[in-house]
């Protein structure tokens, strides 16, 4: 999201100067973003933006603590920044694999889309210019940028948004392609004017758009992308080495402002504690994603370090089979809610760093509710829960699987429904077999822990039916989704703000906390997104200073 | 072990009541150190089935991570604010049960195994020894995930793949005494009389070579006990509520630089049993080695 920035000075002059305004000299000060958030709110909680330039200019503020403000934007160098992963793709084709390590190198990076999220989670152009929605939120009419090319040469125009919209209808293999099945029809009016039509309202289809599956691809190299990566983006695939990293290297035709550094290497490492050592040792300048929080101590030095700590669309939960005995009983789901102690087991297990939770929601989500107290720490409420449902010598079994936040969070779970007379066993089980027996059929389980990374998945996570390893059943909450997705804004944010709450009493699961965005970096790189919004970890404006 | 090799042939072995003749062990200093290790293990290991000063589920969330003392933890906390003192304690159990389970399913399936390969024609002893060259190349580690992933991960299953990993090296040791029992003159004269093999291997092969395979026990113990911490440190023993000093270390590692006692402690405790085992182990050795033993 960062890359909007670069864009807006050299496109809009104007907005750069009401910008540097405030900022008047100040170097690093951060201080633009009072001007930027009042931009912000003017924008805020629609989701249409309201014109180019302007909404671009809100960007600045999300990552201000940590990138240069406008007025000394530095020029681009032919340095190399790496930056440290953990989970490494299988291939580059996230048309037939999935899983979040595809995404999170290439998109927005590589492939572009036609829209973007902000970092307060408003969409905002991308390579689309602006567009337009009919009032019975059917029809779809986009302006697409002129003058974009893929990094082969060709240019991008409306014909392959077409393709490449229909491409995910009928060539995907993943999952999520099934947003793109509420498109009835996409067609290019003219190169840069681009009409879709749906076929019901979809409130959520442009905030899919932002996601890999609006990724704009050349028709000419869709049969090798596995192992070629052509898009319009700031970067270009250019090296990777199985097992080691992936290596981006700057796009000098990029349609938008140059990117600042040349080289960015995306490195993997299988243990948290060796990428810990690696930057400590100056052989990466980034850890991207924090795995033990507590080992941040050893980064305490801020003339060295720099730890940020913004938000992402992560829900770390405590699913539970709600379809087992004696799971199917809502007091005993109850009961296990107030038998935790969720502030305690975040301060414990992660070290404090998140937000509390109390249902399938992040505070970023546009319905979001607080209902993190829902069920405050009550053990003998919890006791006396249980002994309603004549469970008062419980036993259940926690498949953790090897994920850190599992293993961190479940000794303090297992203490503290011990309290309220819950025995929990503890097993490991490994991700092929939570995958293949947990989240699929037969869904053998009890309790689990899992940390739901995608941005509004409410419909699929708890879409009502029993067709998902939650085996939440509620036709209620069924129907409210879907009006909600149909019915105009205020239907839609009040349906879901309904959901939350019904999720919460129906005590669906033991949500945890909101996953934050922990990422610790050389004191001197600059420009790393505050928030993960999006799927991708977005480079276009890192640099180092 | 070529001890046993070269000899064509041995003196009958001690009477097993060795380990009770004090006069011995005052000459091995090494038993009696590695004894009073494996002692102090198995003393722990069993009050804490009755005792522990904390239960080791307990999160004490106000004391993370806390130093010795802090909040009546005698060794401090963990970084779940559990008791390092009952962990390390029930931890001697998760030690003691790792090693009877390795061991015990190496000494089973390997001594029979060895005695056989020691009493067959050449021609079946080197196919049978071939084929225990190909089992030990087989990683253990890979076993023991492979263990993991089809029983489900726990220490059962992780020992169990340690155990069988350990089987060729209880062969090869078998099979060598075996050897050198056969070609014994009363063995000889047994034969003459007409005892059956099976009878030879009971009465004569299989108390001979006791010693050795107490030897090989005691050291295949310490080995257990290091594949336990490892596999612990690598998730594929127990879950993260299972006490275990592997586990402890593994869990300690994240913070090695801000808070190093909680490496230390379950390292120390694990480098003390290894050392135990290991002394107890080449005590027996000193004692039952012909060659060592008037040293």
């Amino acid at each position: 999201m960062i890359r909007k920035r670069a864009r807006l000075l050299v496109s809009a002059a104007a907005v750069a100067l009401v910008v540097s305004a405030c900022t008047a000299g100040a170097g690093l000060q951060p201080s633009s973003s009072t001007g930027d958030q009042s931009t912000q709110s003017a924008t805020g909680g629609s989701t249409t933006p309201s014109g180019g330039s302007g909404s671009t200019g809100t960007e600045t503020s999300g990552t201000s603590g940590s990138s240069s403000s406008s007025g000394s934007q530095p020029a681009p160098s032919d340095g190399t920044l790496t930056l440290g992963l953990v989970l490494e793709p299988v291939s580059l084709d996230f048309t037939t694999q999935s899983g979040a390590a595809i995404p999170q190198v290439l998109l927005d990076n590589v492939y572009e889309t036609l829209v973007n999220q902000a970092q307060d989670g408003t969409i905002v152009p991308g390579l689309a210019e602006k567009w337009t929605v009919s009032p019975d939120g059917l029809t779809y009419d986009f302006t697409l940028r002129s003058g974009v090319t893929f990094s082969d040469g060709e240019p991008f125009t409306a014909d392959d948004a077409v393709f490449s919209i229909n491409y995910v209808k009928t060539k995907w293999t993943v999952n999520v392609a099934d947003a793109m099945k509420v498109v009835a029809s996409a067609t290019a009016v003219s190169p840069t004017e681009l009409k879709v039509v749906l076929s019901h309202p979809d409130n959520l289809w442009l905030f899919k758009m932002t996601t890999r599956i609006g990724a704009m691809m050349s028709p000419k190299h869709v049969d090798k992308l596995a192992t070629e990566a052509i898009g319009t983006g700031p970067y270009v695939f250019s090296n990777w080495i199985h097992g080691d990293s992936i290596t981006l290297t700057r796009n000098p035709h990029y349609w938008g402002s140059t990117a600042l550094e040349k080289t960015i290497v995306f490195k993997y490492f299988s243990d948290p504690t060796a990428m810990n050592n690696a930057l400590l040792t100056d052989q990466i300048q980034v850890i991207t994603t924090v795995q033990t929080p507590p080992a941040l101590k050893q980064f305490d030095d801020k003339s060295k370090y720099t730890i940020i700590d913004g938000t992402t669309n992560g829900k770390v939960m405590m699913t539970m089979n709600d379809a087992r005995p004696p799971l199917n009983d809502v007091r005993v789901r109850q009961a296990i809610n107030y038998a935790l102690d969720k502030p305690a087991i975040l301060k414990a297990a992660w070290a404090g760093y998140g937000t509390v939770i109390g249902s399938h929601e992040v505070p970023t989500d546009p319905w979001y509710v607080d209902l993190a107290n829902r069920y405050p720490h009550d053990v003998a409420k919890a006791k006396q829960l249980l002994a309603e449902a004549g469970q008062t010598h419980l036993t259940l079994t926690l498949a953790l699987p090897p994920v850190p936040y599992a293993a961190a969070a479940a000794p303090i779970i297992v203490s503290q429904l011990a309290d309220a007379g819950i025995t929990v066993k503890t097993t490991n089980v490994t991700f092929d077999n939570w995958l293949a027996k947990i989240f699929a059929k037969p869904y053998d389980y009890d309790l689990t822990i899992i940390n739901h990374v995608e941005q509004y998945d409410v419909t699929t996570v708890f879409d009502g039916t029993p067709d998902y390893y939650t085996q939440y059943t509620n036709p209620k909450v069924a129907e409210l989704e879907k009006q909600g997705l149909e019915g105009d804004h205020a239907t839609f944010i009040a349906d879901f703000q309904q959901v939350m709450r019904i999720l919460a009493d129906d005590a669906a699961a033991a949500w945890l906390w909101a996953f934050p965005n922990l990422m610790v970096a050389d004191a001197n790189v600059r420009g790393l997104p505050q928030n993960a919004i999006g799927e991708s970890l977005n480079v276009f404006g890192l640099y180092t200073s | 072990m070529t001890a046993f090799m070269t000899p064509p042939t041995m003196p009958p072995m001690p009477e097993p009541a060795l380990l009770t003749n004090p006069s011995a062990q005052r000459r091995n200093p090494l038993l009696l150190v590695g004894g009073v290790i494996v002692a102090l293990i198995v003393a722990t290991a069993l009050v804490s089935f009755f005792w522990t000063p904390f239960p080791t589920i307990l999160t004490d969330t106000d004391h993370l991570a806390s130093p010795p003392g802090a909040g009546g933890h005698l060794l401090g906390t963990d970084l779940y604010g559990r008791d390092i003192a009952s962990w390390l304690m029930v931890g001697a159990q998760t030690t003691l049960y790792v090693g009877i389970v390795a061991v015990g399913i190496a000494a089973v399936i390997g001594t029979p195994l060895g005695i056989l390969a020691g009493m067959v024609r050449p021609a079946w002893s080197e196919f049978l020894m071939r084929i225990t060259d190909i089992w030990l190349a087989f990683p253990a580690l890979l076993m023991a995930l492979i263990f993991a992933t089809v029983f489900g991960a726990s220490i059962t299953s992780a020992m169990t793949a340690i155990g069988i990993a350990s089987v060729p090296s209880f062969v090869r040791v078998v099979r060598s005494g075996t050897i050198v029992v056969m070609n014994a003159d009363y063995v000889l004269a047994a034969r003459v009389a007409g005892r059956r093999s099976p009878a030879i291997a009971l009465k004569h092969v299989l108390p001979n070579i006791a010693g050795l395979v107490i030897v090989q026990c005691s050291v295949s113990y310490a080995i257990a006990i290091l594949a336990e911490a490892a596999l612990s440190y690598l998730g594929l023993a127990g879950g993260p509520t299972t006490p275990s000093w592997g586990l402890m270390l593994f869990q300690g590692q994240a913070v090695i630089a801000g808070d190093p006692l909680l490496v230390i402690w379950p390292g120390v405790a694990i480098g003390l049993a290894v050392l135990g085992f290991n002394l107890f182990g080449d005590g027996l050795r000193d004692r039952y080695d012909p060659r060592l033993s008037g040293r």
